[in-house]
């Protein structure tokens, strides 16, 4: 028998060697730079770990083996999570694996497999109470056990297994921050098998994951004062450099929130300090100097976020750990540390450039933007178009309506011109309607909105160009589709998946009324005051709660001297709604606004009520 | 049209395993005069169809998936199963491959095998099932624990120092179970999902060959109505995807950046076309409206084909079209037709003019999706010109297991030449003419290739034979069986009267076991017919056995054997011989029932038939197949039952003569009480005995039954005249006992006999004469009397009795007797007597149960007593 364990002591000692070349390797991979080699060798690796733990699994259990076997198995997940960027199944078998082994060297077999991963941590630790040489390799298991559940968002499983592992005192707190730091795991003996990642390390970085995580999710529900407290828990633990950025920036984002701007402007001048990626601070200080209502700051740091985002940021070489941003779930669209393409940030400055008026730097940074999405000559950039943003045609109206705002109107017809060139095949055949008309068919043709919405732009851009004749044919072509055309369900391939709703419903009232309106100051302008009254009376009825039909209405009224109507219509203005529109429609509303409608209309009022109470 | 007979050649023969290639996996391209070809296995070949030999061979560490050509780059990208994408550059094969072990090891072989230098990899992952690469991007599709992943990356081509990562978007296409494998080992996909990517015309996405590269360029029209204004605004090229649970999804490429850290978001990016709901095979576009002139030579001159027409091909034959048109109103509609071509598909390939080959397992076919384009029936002018056809023809080519197919691009104008891959692993290139040419005179030079094409005819026409021939046979031996079958099943049910043609009797006996003696049924299933029963006949034999007398609750529990009949001719009979019980614990609880039925399984004859023989056919299909049948399904014949009651089990070894009693009569487990009693007795009270103490303390339980002497007489008469009558009672009781031959030659009334589990049962029969019924005077009777130390065992021997009693009234109620005029109401009086007694009984069962255990105590035994008082009732059957 002592031959027996000479023998097995020799193997164990060429075994604990294989891991800790095995290890040594994957960490000299790491440094050897990007590349298909390193990627090799880190998969070479991995291959010898599989072989070394299937040796080890060949073997029943025993006690002396097991602190390798265990540590083998750490380092074996540790690698594959790394190489795959994520936790998978396989790992939660490793583990149970692992758990198993440690149970046969017990006489009694524990509890059944199907009794759950939860069950079998219980019994394993309770059983190494007496194996005091494997708490070690345990606790390194525990760790990873730890990360596989954050990652899959098992808090309660991991609460129980850290509250056994910190001894079980009754009464523990289920805070899992503080159960986190309060855990312990022992330090590893000198003479130990070498592993890629230990327990300690692991500790570290779960608690700043989950620090992090929750920060997040506070942040999100509005929870500020605990989200603050957690985020400074995970800025003050174990951070890299991007995760740090991230970190300070929702630091940033909950003061904001909190009503501080100063202390988060701070936090996001340290984040950007902390280097690349630059994009997250750059946004939510954009965001922030929208808030303190200072353009020009919020502008700038809009532009440079759109040249932080054109940098391709090198993708740094993922390190043969478990890192924290492996525990991160993945960041979604709707979550305030949401950054997003390069094309988008560009379309969010050129909007919010329209929005504030300065439509020639508006002009140029939709004309750019353009430029690069019809271009495609760089495969990175991507329309700006998602859910909540506006469709590509949109993008195309609101570059048109920059345009038109800028002075550049011929430019707007050229963009208007290229929207409908390209997407031809795609219009109905209704561009004859007259056709359709004589044969009577009653079924109207769909069409999205915004086609329309081109007719109403280039209109407007003829009139800018002082060209009434084509202005008012391109009205009448606008109101022809809006007032035959149905706006198209989002089911229709054509139409683009934004456009649905009542948010259509309400564009559509509001186009046929702009375009009304716009037709009957062009007929005005001509001195066809009879066709300009038709026209702002239909506007009126369109759409009751546009002010402006009214005003142009009462306007034309009066100058006609037909008094009597103005006075009977007055009674029934109603009250101006807010409501959102498309951004293109928004400006274009803002053109036929007149200044002085909302005094007009006051004023008219009162002149009526004056008789009355006489 | 693409009929007339194609002409097939043979190009080469490929090293296949046994049983054939599997589908799925093999491709086949073709590049100028070059074939690439994968079986399936780690090698992809190179072979040049102008000299007709195999230039090159790489040896890849694991299974080749796929294999994509980029012309203009002269590159093969080939998918390595759970390794990744590698590329190899076409005009230095030997950069790509490790030059060390080149040519060592396999000599025998007449081509060098290469294998690849790991370096070649330029996607590692072990996780991708499919890749389409475009010009200067990559989209790969991988699989995650629980998604699908499409990935995009950017120029994945051999450079000095190749990257891995470069990727620019991923975004998650639809859930999917994983199959159940092994765990911790990836298993292979059955089918993989399938990739193709559409294209504007004129926007720059330049293939040298698009369906070489699985891409296809479709009309705005229809690109615009799938994709999207969106897309076509941008001229974005589509990946579309066929993933095996049957979606089709689409993903607008120019669309699928997303920033590393975040994936995209799947509402916005994926949009889902349709759910074939079968694997999806094949993806493709085509040209089904005629062409103009001019159209036809402008694509001539760009070499690119507009598409009109989507098409996807399911796994079953589900084959899906969509066309853009528009509607009366003028407005663009998608026109979407099914279709349901004979499955299972294995591979389809686009050809012109609005063809698509696709393969199964017996023929390779061609359907022409164009034909709606022509007006065919002048009397439908409802049709639009360029719609769908409502209904495909598949014309066949007569080309059988052919696995892969690929369109090959050098086929002079007008006709099709397709490149396919069969099972046996050969390469062969099919020829379709538009017309058969005309009887020409033939030189000596055209008779050589004649004959060459006929010898090449004559083996593909084999190969074809032999498949078609295996089919067939099982397909009439299945036939057959069920034929049979049916004239069985009919011959069964028909006679009802007059003996069957196929019968089971029943028997039971004791035989004698070491440990215990066990009770035995046996059944003989006897073929008198003329039919004889064949494979997929069982004989089904099912135990069904009372519930215990103690345990009201407790149902009885059936078994049920079922014995395969293999083969029982005309005239021959089996036997199959069941134990019965007691079981292990000594309990039999009488009676029980034994049913036998011959049950005939339609899942194992006609399984087999639709089941594929071919390896071919994956296994997948057989499940299909066999899932069309039910679990049960099958016809179930039932053939006899029998009741096996306490007096059948009845054994008297006090009668067996001296020679034939068996040595060693189990002599039951020793009667607790007996034991007991013993004990108490002691030594000193010798004289006593326990017997004489069991008849002071237990007395015991007593039951009879009085009948008429006349309705016995007049049931017995014809087996049993000129037997004294108790005799013959006694004869027909124990009728189906073994003991019943003793019985008649010793003429006894009274009989001692032996229950199953030891106890004594007494059996008494005499002749008694009943008062105070009749007015008319006593009527003449037999009293049947039952005792036995063991209530239970009495029970079951009284309820036997009854049972018997109960047929022979029935049997005689048929041929009515007169009864004897009644006293009312003395019958009356005893009739209320028994109703009150059973109200009484009905009382102490209900008290019972809410009782603690003393008073239940008492509650029992006037229960017994009662019982007692009902088991002897003044009542004469008549």
């Amino acid at each position: 028998q002592s031959r027996q364990r000479v023998l097995l002591g020799g193997c164990l000692d060429l075994w604990k060697e294989k891991n800790d070349r095995l290890v040594r390797q994957a960490k000299v991979a790491q440094d050897s730079g990007v590349s298909l080699r390193r990627h090799k060798l880190v998969q070479d690796t991995l291959e010898g770990l599989r072989e070394l733990l299937h040796i080890l699994h060949g073997l029943p259990a025993a006690v002396p083996v097991l602190p390798l076997e265990l540590t083998v198995t750490c380092n074996f997940i540790i690698l594959k999570v790394s190489l795959a960027q994520g936790f998978t199944e396989d790992q939660a078998q490793d583990i149970q694996r692992g758990l198993e082994r440690v149970l046969e060297t017990q006489e009694q077999l524990g509890p059944r497999p199907e009794q759950g991963i939860r069950k079998l941590w219980e019994s394993v630790l309770c059983a190494s109470s007496l194996l005091p040489k494997l708490l070690c390799a345990l606790h390194h298991l525990a760790g990873l056990q730890a990360a596989l559940w954050l990652s899959i968002d098992r808090l309660e499983d991991l609460a129980l297994l850290l509250q056994t592992l910190n001894g079980n005192q009754n009464g523990a707190s289920k805070d899992l921050l503080l159960l986190l730091k309060t855990w312990n795991p022992p330090a590893e003996e000198s003479d130990a098998p070498l592993t890629l990642q230990n327990a300690q390390g692991l500790r570290d970085i779960l608690l700043t994951a989950f620090a992090y995580r929750q920060g997040l999710q506070e942040l999100i529900s509005g929870s500020l004062p605990r989200a603050l407290s957690s985020l400074h828990e995970a800025a003050s633990g174990l951070c890299p450099r991007p995760l740090l950025v991230q970190v300070y920036t929702a630091l940033g984002s909950c003061l904001r929130k909190m009503g501080n701007p100063q202390r988060a402007l701070l936090y996001l001048i340290a984040a950007l300090k902390g280097g690349s990626p630059w994009g997250l601070p750059l946004l939510e200080a954009s965001r922030l100097y929208r808030q303190l209502g200072d353009t020009a700051a919020e502008l700038e740091s809009l532009e440079l976020l759109v040249e932080a985002l054109s940098t391709t940021h090198s993708s740094e070489v993922p390190q043969p750990l478990i890192e924290v941003e492996l525990l991160l779930p993945r960041p979604d669209p709707a979550s305030p540390l949401y950054c997003g393409t390069q094309s988008q940030a560009k379309h969010l400055l050129a909007s919010r450039c329209l929005q504030m008026g300065r439509a020639e730097d508006a002009a140029e940074h939709y004309l750019d933007l353009l430029a690069l999405l019809l271009d495609g000559s760089d495969p990175r950039f991507c329309p700006p178009t998602s859910p909540p943003g506006p469709c590509m045609p949109e993008v195309f109206l609101e570059a048109a309506a920059a345009l038109i705002q800028a002075g550049r109107a011929q430019d707007a017809l050229t963009v208007c011109e290229e929207l409908l060139t390209r997407t031809s095949s795609l219009l109905p055949k209704m561009l004859q309607p007259w056709e359709d008309a004589r044969k009577g068919t009653k079924e109207l043709p769909s069409c999205p909105l915004w086609v329309s919405a081109v007719y109403l732009l280039q209109g407007r851009a003829w009139v800018q160009l002082r060209a009434p004749k084509e202005a008012i044919s391109e009205f009448s072509r606008c109101l022809e589709l809006l007032f035959r055309a149905i706006p198209e369900d989002k089911e229709q391939g054509a139409a683009s998946n934004c456009e649905q709703g009542c948010r259509s419903d309400m564009a559509l009232k509001h186009l046929r009324a702009a375009a009304l309106i716009s037709r009957g100051l062009e007929w005005a302008a001509n001195g066809q005051d009879t066709k300009a009254l038709q026209d702002f009376l239909l506007s009126v009825q369109v759409c009751p709660g546009n002010r402006d039909a009214s005003f142009y209405l009462l306007q034309t009224l009066r100058r006609l001297d037909r008094k009597d109507e103005a006075a009977a219509f007055c009674w029934r203005l109603q009250a101006q709604t807010q409501l959102s529109l498309p951004l293109y429609l928004e400006i274009y509303l803002s053109w036929i606004h007149s200044p002085d409608c909302e005094t007009f209309l006051e004023e008219f009022q009162t002149s009526l009520q004056e008789p009355h109470d006489l | 049209m693409a009929g007339g007979t194609p002409r097939v050649h043979y190009l080469a023969g490929f090293s296949c395993p046994l049983g054939g290639l599997a589908a799925g996996k093999p491709r086949v391209l073709c590049h100028e005069a070059d074939v690439f070809l994968s079986t399936g296995s780690e090698f992809v070949y190179v072979y040049d169809q102008e000299g007709g030999l195999l230039t090159a061979v790489y040896r890849f560490p694991d299974q080749v998936w796929h294999l994509q050509l980029l012309a203009p780059r002269r590159a093969l990208y080939v998918l390595c199963a759970r390794r990744g994408i590698y590329c190899l550059s076409l005009d230095t094969p030997s950069r790509s491959v490790s030059q060390a072990n080149k040519d060592s090891e396999e000599d025998e072989l007449p081509y060098p095998v290469m294998p690849v230098d790991p370096d070649a990899c330029v996607l590692p992952d072990a996780t991708l099932c499919a890749f389409i690469v475009l010009d200067d991007m990559l989209v790969a599709l991988a699989q995650g624990p629980t998604q699908w992943k499409m990935q995009l990356f950017e120029h994945p081509c051999l450079g000095e120092d190749p990257q891995p990562g470069g990727q620019i978007g991923e975004v998650e296409l639809s859930t999917y179970t994983p199959e159940i494998g092994i765990p911790g080992k990836p298993t292979a996909p059955h089918f993989l999902p399938v990739l193709c990517c559409m294209s504007l015309p004129g926007s720059r996405a330049p293939h040298g060959h698009p369906q070489a590269c699985g891409g296809f360029t479709l009309e705005e029209a229809l690109f615009g109505l799938l994709f999207g204004a969106d897309a076509t605004l941008l001229e974005s090229p589509v990946i579309l995807c066929g993933l095996p649970d049957g979606q089709l999804c689409c993903v607008a490429l120019r669309a699928l950046v997303t920033s590393r850290s975040a994936p995209g978001d799947p509402k916005a990016l994926v949009r889902i076309l349709h759910h074939l709901e079968e694997p999806v095979v094949f993806i493709g576009a085509l040209k089904t409206e005629p062409q103009t002139e001019e159209a036809v030579e402008s694509e001539l001159s760009s070499m690119e084909v507009h598409s009109d027409c989507l098409v996807a091909l399911g796994h079953h034959g589900r084959t899906l079209a969509i066309k853009a048109s528009f509607d009366k109103s003028g407005n663009l509609v998608p026109e979407l037709q099914e279709y349901f071509l004979p499955g299972p598909v294995l591979c389809a390939a686009c050809g012109g003019g609005g063809r698509i080959y696709h393969s199964t397992p017996s023929d390779l076919r061609v359907v022409d999706l164009a034909q709606g384009s022509i007006p065919l029936d002048p009397q439908q002018p409802n049709r639009a010109p360029g719609s769908l056809p409502p209904t495909l023809c598949p014309t066949s080519l007569s080309v059988c297991s052919v696995l892969t197919v690929s369109v090959s691009p050098r086929a002079p104008a007008g006709e099709t030449e397709l490149l396919a891959l069969s099972a046996k692993g050969r390469l062969m290139s099919c020829s379709l003419s538009p017309k058969s040419p005309g009887p020409t005179r033939m030189t000596s030079a055209s008779a050589d290739r004649k004959i060459k094409e006929l010898l090449s005819g004559i083996g593909d026409v084999s190969e074809r034979v032999s498949f078609l021939k295996k089919a067939v046979d099982q397909r009439n031996k299945a036939l057959t069986s069920l034929n049979e079958a049916m004239n069985v099943s009919c011959a069964l049910l028909s006679s009802r009267e007059g003996p069957r043609p196929i019968s089971c009797t029943t028997t039971t006996s004791w035989s004698h076991l070491p440990l215990q003696d066990v009770l035995t049924a046996t059944c003989l299933l006897q073929n008198s017919g003329d039919f004889s029963l064949d494979r997929g006949w069982t004989l089904c034999i099912q135990v069904l056995t009372s519930s215990s007398a103690l345990d009201l609750d407790a149902a009885g529990s059936a078994v049920t054997y079922t014995i395969p009949v293999d083969r029982l001719g005309p005239g021959s009979q089996r036997e199959v011989t069941l134990p019965l019980g007691p079981t292990e614990s000594g309990v039999l609880d009488l009676p029980v029932t034994v049913s036998c039925a011959l049950f005939y399984s339609l899942r194992e004859v006609v399984g087999g038939a639709l089941a594929p023989s071919d390896p071919l056919e994956d296994p997948f299909l057989e499940e299909h197949a066999l899932d069309l049948l039910p679990e049960q399904e099958g016809i179930c014949l039932p053939l006899s039952r029998l009741t096996v009651d306490m007096l059948r089990c009845l054994r008297f070894p006090g009668l067996a003569s001296p020679h034939t009693q068996a040595p060693c009569l189990l002599s039951p487990a020793r009667d607790p009480v007996d034991t007991f009693l013993e004990a108490c007795c002691g030594p000193s009270s010798e004289p006593t005995g326990p017997a004489s103490l069991r008849a002071k303390y237990l007395p015991p339980s007593v039951a009879s039954i009085k009948v008429s002497a006349e309705l016995l007489r007049t049931a017995l008469e014809d087996a049993h005249s000129g037997v004294p009558l108790c005799s013959a009672t006694l004869q027909w009781l124990l009728a189906e006992n073994a003991a019943v031959d003793i019985v008649k030659a010793r003429a006894l009334s009274s009989v001692q006999g032996v229950a199953p589990n030891g106890t004594d049962i007494h059996l008494i029969i005499r002749e008694v004469a009943v008062t105070d019924l009749c007015p008319a005077g006593p009527i003449q009777a037999v009293e049947i009397q039952v005792e036995s130390s063991s209530l239970a065992d009495m029970c079951r021997a009284h309820h036997a009795i009854v049972g018997r009693m109960q047929a022979m009234v029935r049997e005689q109620a048929a041929q009515s007797s007169s009864p004897p005029d009644l006293r009312m109401q003395y019958l009356r009086q005893i009739h209320a007597n028994h109703e009150a007694l059973l109200r009484e009984v009905q009382a102490l069962r209900d008290r019972l149960c809410t009782e603690d255990e003393a008073s239940s105590c008492a509650t029992a035994q006037r229960l017994l007593q009662v019982y007692k008082q009902l088991r002897s009732p003044s009542l004469v059957l008549l």
